[in-house]
């Protein structure tokens, strides 16, 4: 990692450096981020991050069909969506497309609370979780992350989840308070709510 | 269908037992009060009396029984840890209600703000590719020779022979005597009172186990008093407020 620190070494060429980065990530599945590439190749992050801009001209829209994308801590080719209905021809297996709304619910809490176990998951959406975290753990959008102090399996989401939803990070997620309901809304649930246990109370 | 036939002569019911359970899935008999136990007694006494076995009905109310037996479970844990809502006070129970209602409705539009996210990366892919064998952890090489059925068959002979009985006797079961550790917590005690963490420091899971087993041997006989302020708070271990009584001594003697 000394070596080249100037750059001057012949295989840390700004080509040449631009060439390995851009073949080690042709061979990972997962994102590498500027320190993994720069351990690797034995160059400063900041030659690193030159390195990927030259990439990023090269992998511009509508010069390839390959985009470099910073995505789940790191760098990754993706494809570009022009290609997708050609995609879609070539394999059966299609990319993750919809979520149901409680599979969208669920993945949504995991994200903000995470580590959260399916006893709160299901606490905060009043019905029980079960079948869609076994679908979200089946596609690999959330994995199990220790258990929580009474014995829960608690829930975080993976890095898959971050490039499929276009995420660097998961500080890209908005902050929730911004669907916090307005005070009239929420004056007017609890009034709703007061009326109805009256309504019950007098017929009970 | 000899199973239907059973007459069953319980307390919260008498009839054949195809009609308890219609009554019961049609919850006119309680199944909380139904005493699952006398079910099978009847059920046993009917075996006796035809003297055989039909594995066809037997099956079938093992079935059967088991059946009732997870719903009546369910019944009886119902709402526990569940919801705790019914145990608030009218008003607190609203607030929590509502609080619970705001986080959902909150997670309702993060999820919906997701799938959206999600659509805007319509048609973008990304490499799947396994990982390549060398980065795996374990390397299995195709087996030499695994399609000759001669190779097939060695294999299965291999797989029927029963392999060698494997000795267990160095395996030391670690024995922690009640005695030893009955004799442990009196000496404690003589010198005055302590904590169960004291008694049990740097033992093992086992140690610590029979230890509380001793001690609550020990205050059954009433040698010791114990009090813990909270769950999972420090037990304290003191001798009895009539200390001067000699229970131990007697305790002993009835215990030899």
């Amino acid at each position: 990692m000394s070596v080249g620190e100037n750059g001057a070494s012949p295989a840390h060429e700004e080509g040449a450096l631009a060439r390995a980065v851009e073949a080690l990530l042709f061979l990972s599945t997962d994102p590498l981020s500027a320190a993994e590439l720069a351990d690797a190749t034995e160059s400063s992050e900041t030659q690193v991050r030159e390195a990927l801009e030259r990439l990023a001209e090269r992998y511009a829209p509508a010069v390839s069909g390959i985009r470099l994308r910073e995505l789940g801590g790191g760098f990754t080719f993706a494809t570009d969506p022009e290609s997708e209905p050609a995609a879609r021809r070539l394999f059966s297996r299609t990319r993750l497309q919809t979520l149901t709304p409680a599979q969208a619910e669920t993945l949504a809490i995991v994200g903000y609370l995470q580590p959260v176990s399916r006893p709160e998951i299901a606490r905060i959406r009043g019905v029980s979780a079960d079948s869609a975290t076994a679908t979200l753990l089946d596609r690999d959008l959330i994995e199990e992350a220790g258990q929580s102090q009474f014995g829960a399996v608690l829930y975080r989401t993976t890095t898959r989840f971050l490039k499929l939803f276009g995420l660097r990070s998961l500080e890209e997620l908005p902050d929730i308070v911004q669907w916090d309901p307005t005070p009239e809304e929420e004056a007017q649930l609890r009034e709703r709510l007061l009326a109805a246990g009256d309504a019950r109370a007098a017929s009970g | 269908m000899v199973l239907a036939s059973i007459e069953l002569d319980l307390d919260v019911f008498s009839g054949p037992f195809d009609l308890l359970l219609t009554l019961v899935l049609r919850e006119e008999v309680d199944l909380l009060e139904l005493s699952l136990a006398d079910v099978v007694l009847a059920y046993l006494d009917h075996l006796e009396t035809r003297g055989e076995l039909d594995l066809e009905a037997a099956t079938e109310f093992v079935l059967l029984i088991a059946a009732l037996l997870e719903l009546k479970s369910r019944l009886m844990l119902a709402g526990e840890g569940e919801d705790d809502l019914a145990e608030l006070e009218p008003l607190e129970a609203a607030e929590e209600l509502l609080a619970r209602m705001l986080d959902a409705r909150r997670y309702r539009a993060a999820a919906a703000h997701l799938a959206q996210m999600l659509a805007r990366e319509d048609g973008v892919r990304f490499r799947e590719a396994p990982l390549p064998l060398a980065l795996r952890r374990t390397v299995i090489p195709p087996a030499d020779g695994s399609a000759d059925p001669a190779s097939l068959g060695e294999a299965m002979g291999r797989l029927l022979a029963a392999p060698p009985q494997i000795s267990l006797e160095h395996v030391a079961v670690r024995i922690v005597p009640v005695a030893e550790r009955l004799a442990h917590l009196r000496e404690l005690l003589r010198r005055g009172s302590f904590s169960f963490d004291e008694a049990v420091a740097g033992a093992d899971r086992m140690t610590v186990a029979v230890t509380l087993f001793a001690l609550l041997e020990l205050y059954k006989r009433g040698e010791v008093d114990w009090t813990q302020e909270q769950t999972f708070g420090e037990i304290s271990i003191t001798a009895p407020a009539a200390a001067n009584d000699p229970a131990p001594a007697r305790a002993e003697a009835a215990a030899g």
